[in-house]
């Protein structure tokens, strides 16, 4: 069974048509790449996958169970929201600009999903919430608030705080592209060792050199299509298609 | 001076109307502003078209007529309520309805991230208005909000029409039956102290709130 499931998933907004049919499966362990060029569609795709947009069309499976199937004439039906919700509470997801409550301490950031939705005892929340900020090396900022920490360190607040909900797979949405160059590596190297703990991971990003590293599997999305994918090695060296090529050569060209 | 004193007992006793109906407004429009502001963005339709219908008429006529409204309105249809419950009912509907705009506009300032990052962490709909967006919504208001409390403590005053012996009218009363210009000034100072009270609550809230950005 896989992890995650998406089949011929359609997203418009409006008129403009934004995935025009999308599927991936995602297996235990896995950590998937996303990348592509922006409006690419790979974002709303992720978004998807979450409930965060609602797909009009296709399936989404998460551990076998259906959170959305099409109905009759194709449009996409969801499951009831409890179901939705528990398949959600599976998945941790992380954000290009970090959201933050900017009103919390950090140490409140990461303690209030566990404390306020799984019903954690305060003391049980605070143990975790304590272990993950120095698993992301963030132990002395506990009391500090958002503001008074650096984007890096910000978004490894933000990794913690989605992980204290012990997820099954974990979401990132170009994590590292609101940072100022200095400060992507100390994020990527969280989400390195995440990958190394086999947390299943799908990371939309424009780090050809995390993709390279650290994807099990890399997939180019294009004009809301998937493209090409296959082993980083394989999609990011020698591209078969000659879009993937022509943005890598953009992309790699930039640096 | 002795004069000042003499006046004061009759003034100080407006105050206290003139207090207690800014308390007693307060109390209940600030609650219903929340909740008119959360109506006003409903996405269910007649509620927010009742919203703006609500906040059109008691923004878009005088807080004066309102008062007559509510007091000899009610007197016509048969019911005698006090003046100073017709005033508070006038107030309350009408602040409620600024207060409403200015929590709304407060409300959405708030980055819709903010929704996205409660719900994925699976708070209910309740637990992210309560716990992330109110909150910080309170902040960002603290400016607009002292506005609207001071116009109310100053608005008091209109309530002098429908006969209620508040500040205003009992500086009025003085100055008509001695004659002199005084009570005015003693009222004003009044005034000026009360707005002044004010200013510094809302600086003090808005430092209470500086912990964060």
């Amino acid at each position: 069974m896989y992890m995650l499931q998406a089949t011929d998933i359609y997203k418009n907004f409006g008129l403009l048509q934004v995935l025009k049919g999308v599927s991936l499966q995602v297996n235990k362990g896995e950590v998937i790449a996303i990348i592509g060029p922006s409006g690419s569609g790979k974002s709303t795709f992720l978004r998807c996958l979450n409930r965060l947009e609602s797909v009009n069309q296709g399936k989404i499976e998460i551990e076998g169970e259906i959170m959305v199937e099409n109905g009759e004439n194709c449009k996409a039906v969801y499951n009831n929201e409890k179901v939705i919700a528990e398949m959600r509470r599976k998945m941790g997801m992380v954000f290009q600009n970090f959201n933050l409550f900017p009103h919390k301490s950090v140490l409140e950031n990461i303690m209030m999903a566990p404390v306020l939705v799984q019903k954690s005892e305060e003391e049980q929340s605070e143990k975790t919430a304590l272990a993950l900020l120095e698993k992301v090396g963030l132990s002395d900022k506990a009391n500090n608030y958002p503001f008074e920490l650096s984007g890096g360190q910000q978004q490894r607040v933000a990794i913690a705080r989605a992980l204290a909900m012990n997820p099954e797979i974990m979401c990132f949405d170009e994590p590292t592209s609101a940072l100022d160059p200095e400060l992507t590596g100390e994020v990527l190297q969280v989400m390195k060792d995440l990958a190394m703990e086999h947390m299943t991971m799908i990371v939309v990003t424009h780090e050809i050199g995390f993709a390279r590293e650290v994807a099990n599997r890399v997939i180019f999305m294009d004009d809301g299509l998937i493209v090409e994918q296959g082993a980083a090695q394989e999609v990011l060296l020698s591209p078969r298609h000659e879009r993937t090529k022509a943005f890598l050569s953009k992309v790699l060209m930039a640096r | 001076m002795d004069y000042v004193f003499k006046i004061l007992p009759p003034m100080l006793e407006g105050s206290i109307v003139t207090l207690q109906l800014f308390f007693l407004t307060l109390a209940l429009a600030l609650p219903l502003g929340i909740i008119l502001a959360l109506a006003r963005m409903s996405k269910f339709k007649p509620l927010n078209v009742f919203m703006q219908f609500y906040t059109w008429v008691f923004r878009g006529t005088p807080l004066l007529l309102q008062l007559f409204f509510v007091y000899f309105g009610l007197m016509i249809v048969g019911h005698r309520v006090e003046p100073f419950t017709a005033a508070s009912i006038a107030f309350v509907f009408n602040y409620s309805a600024y207060l409403a705009e200015v929590f709304r506009a407060g409300i959405q300032s708030i980055d819709k991230g903010q929704y996205e990052a409660a719900d994925v962490l699976g708070l209910t709909r309740v637990q992210t208005m309560t716990k992330i967006i109110l909150p910080q919504m309170f902040k960002r208001v603290i400016p607009p909000l002292s506005n609207e409390v001071i116009n109310l403590i100053k608005d008091t005053a209109l309530v002098y029409a429908i006969a209620i012996s508040e500040l205003l009218r009992a500086a009025k009363n003085a100055a008509v039956r001695d004659d002199t210009f005084v009570p005015f000034i003693v009222a004003a100072c009044f005034y000026l102290i009360m707005t002044a009270v004010i200013q510094l609550f809302f600086k003090w809230l808005e430092n209470k709130y500086d912990y964060y950005r």
